[in-house]
């Protein structure tokens, strides 16, 4: 990186970190810690609930994903604005009418003290798992441009958002988001912009969008129905729904974001932006990667983006097969790109029969350097049988860094971090929240003063800051990191997001029987992920719908001095 | 407890509508852009 992107970079970070700082100065008590006095307006809760969300996972493995498996991916939030208008309606009047800090306070007033503490445990192990995969994100991008062990990267990027986490709870890391938000919104259409401008003159937006589209990477709808198929319209929706609902409803990472707002009005209204915004961010996003897949059918593509690999099979015994096979690339790369001039002359021409002749062969002649790739990636594994093989995560990182000017490099790469630093801190407020509410405060010291408190929170987020460090340096092994985040909240929201619906819902229902119900139900939803049952989104609706079937049921035979806390 | 209005359309569940609304102009559109370019 030049000069000109390294000051960018640093003199965005440094200022956002410190107006945050500055601004939740003078912070003396938990609910100023954990909720931020509960005085925000909609927008700064809006912003804050869709910051929390956008990690820098979306940001760098979004257009990677799209590259190499389409838009199909945004079908993933068609649930969401459903979901937002449920928790409009149900969830936000009883957390702030019964004004709780964390969600599953709500439990121990609804059923028992067993069923708060199993609920918020499941939490805490799914939150902090991936707020780890989240410091991650971030460390990658260090470590490719610098050059850098990823270890330390890794503590570097961990350790500046423990630092004014730790400082302001909440009130910083919603006034920082803010920023981090209106940056990423501008930094989105910029990088948008400049994909096209760096296309062939004779190539504009539309001419993009068809070689694209022709190579199936416009496929944002899919409505045939399959239960294995990860993403399609109706598992989006319906599985969306559940995993959007129980994100939001019940993660105390997002909880406690619309807790600050100063009403249930302005609560409502943030959910409500997040709701109408949210596809079309995600769209952008994915669009960005797709016409990187077009930029790259005029330009030679790396055979393999994640550079660290390249550098260890150019310096093994497998050296001269690999730069065969890089060989082989480029030459498939020269024939598939005179295919393109053709599908574009016949787009440009209206031929219907030269456009799918085109098209036929286009799709043959990716087929071939896909190919390469793989045998690619089997060489890397037969070097190292725990090389990195999956490559998604670098494909934008190298586009940014290799053709962008100077200076929206710097910008770019500091919308990664923000986007990181804004969902990790979220998380480790959220994570140091539950800690010191529902087990610190009830088990360990109940009468304690505000201060003791207030220090409590604090060494929370420091300890669950460490935590996720850990979990960070072993993010790696996990493949794509965006369906990583996904899968491993699919393993456990479906149980939590049951136990908060029964609790709304089945009215006769009581703690036992719900928390018998949570646990045999966890351990099914493990089994049918283990055994590949269905695909993840899935194991949302399955997870909800079974404990309130089973919670029900055990209600029923469970002996009425056990049912009845 | 009584509910407090939204600032614009009167009512939560007028709100409501707009965000299924736009869900489904969205979906719909997204098809059709499918359609079109593959």
């Amino acid at each position: 990186m030049s000069t000109i992107d390294w000051l960018v970079l640093v003199v965005t970070i440094l200022f956002i970190v410190l107006y945050g700082i500055w601004k939740s100065r003078g912070t003396k008590n938990i609910k100023g810690f954990l909720l931020a006095d509960k005085k925000l307006p909609w927008y700064h809760v809006g912003l804050s609930v869709m910051a929390t969300q956008a990690s820098a996972i979306t940001f760098l493995s979004g257009p990677g994903l799209a590259y190499s498996d389409g838009l199909r991916f945004v079908q993933f939030y068609f649930g969401l604005p459903l979901a937002m208008i449920v928790i409009c309606i149900t969830f936000i009047p009883i957390f702030k009418n019964l004004n709780v800090y964390t969600a599953y306070e709500y439990l121990e007033k609804r059923f028992d003290n067993k069923t708060r503490s199993f609920t918020a445990f499941l939490f805490l192990l799914q939150r902090g798992l991936s707020t780890g995969i989240t410091i991650y994100a971030p460390a990658i991008v260090l470590s490719s441009i610098l050059g850098f062990n990823i270890i330390y990267t890794t503590l570097f990027s961990g350790g500046i958002v423990i630092l004014y986490t730790v400082y302001g709870g909440t009130k910083a890391v919603s006034h920082t988001q803010l920023l981090q938000m209106s940056i990423i919104f501008a930094g989105l259409f910029l990088a948008a912009y400049m994909v096209v401008h760096l296309l062939p003159s004779d190539i504009g937006f539309v001419e993009a969008l068809h070689i694209a589209g022709k190579m199936n990477k416009l496929n944002a709808i899919d409505t045939h129905f399959d239960w294995n198929n990860r993403y399609n319209l109706w598992s989006g929706i319906i599985g969306g729904f559940f995993l959007q609902l129980s994100y939001f409803g019940t993660d105390q990472s997002q909880v406690g974001r619309y807790l600050t707002g100063k009403s249930i009005e302005q609560s409502r209204l943030g959910l409500v932006m997040n709701g109408l915004l949210k596809i079309p961010m995600q769209f952008l996003i994915l669009l960005i990667g797709t016409l990187v897949f077009t930029f790259y059918q005029y330009h030679q593509p790396p055979v393999f983006f994640n550079h660290y690999e390249v550098d260890r099979i150019e310096n093994s015994i497998y050296k001269n097969e690999f730069k065969k096979l890089e060989s082989d690339f480029a030459n498939a790369h020269n024939q598939k790109q005179q295919h393109v001039n053709e599908l574009v002359s016949a787009v440009n021409s209206e031929n219907k029969s030269a456009i799918e002749d085109a098209k036929v062969k286009l799709q043959k002649a990716d087929q071939q350097t896909t190919n390469i790739r793989k045998e690619v990636t089997a060489l890397m594994e037969k070097n190292d049988p725990d090389a990195d093989t999956n490559d998604t995560n670098f494909i934008f990182l190298s586009f940014v860094t290799t053709y962008l000017p100077v200076g929206l490099v710097g910008m770019l790469i500091a919308i990664i971090f923000l986007a990181s630093m804004g969902s990790t801190a979220s998380g480790l407020n959220s994570l140091a929240s539950t800690t010191v509410v529902d087990f610190y405060k009830r088990m360990i010291n109940k009468h304690a003063s505000e201060h003791n408190y207030l220090s409590a929170s604090r060494w929370a987020t420091v300890g669950w800051g460490l935590f996720c460090i850990v979990v960070a340096l072993y993010a790696g092994k996990l493949g794509n990191l965006i369906e990583a985040v996904n899968i491993l909240g699919s393993l456990f929201y479906g149980t939590i997001l049951g136990i908060f619906c029964t609790a709304f819902y089945l009215k006769k229902v009581n703690g036992t029987a719900v928390f018998y119900a949570a646990l045999i139900v966890e351990c099914f939803i493990i089994y049918a992920w283990l055994t590949e049952l269905t695909a993840f989104l899935w194991l949302n609706v399955i997870g909800c719908l079974l404990v309130m079937l089973l919670s029900f049921v055990l209600q029923k035979i469970l002996p009425k001095n056990k049912a009845v806390h | 407890m009584q509910e407090e209005k939204p600032p614009f359309f009167g009512t939560w569940n007028n709100v409501y509508m707009l965000v299924i609304s736009v869900l489904v102009i969205l979906i719909i559109g997204l098809y059709i852009f499918t359609k079109h370019f593959s």
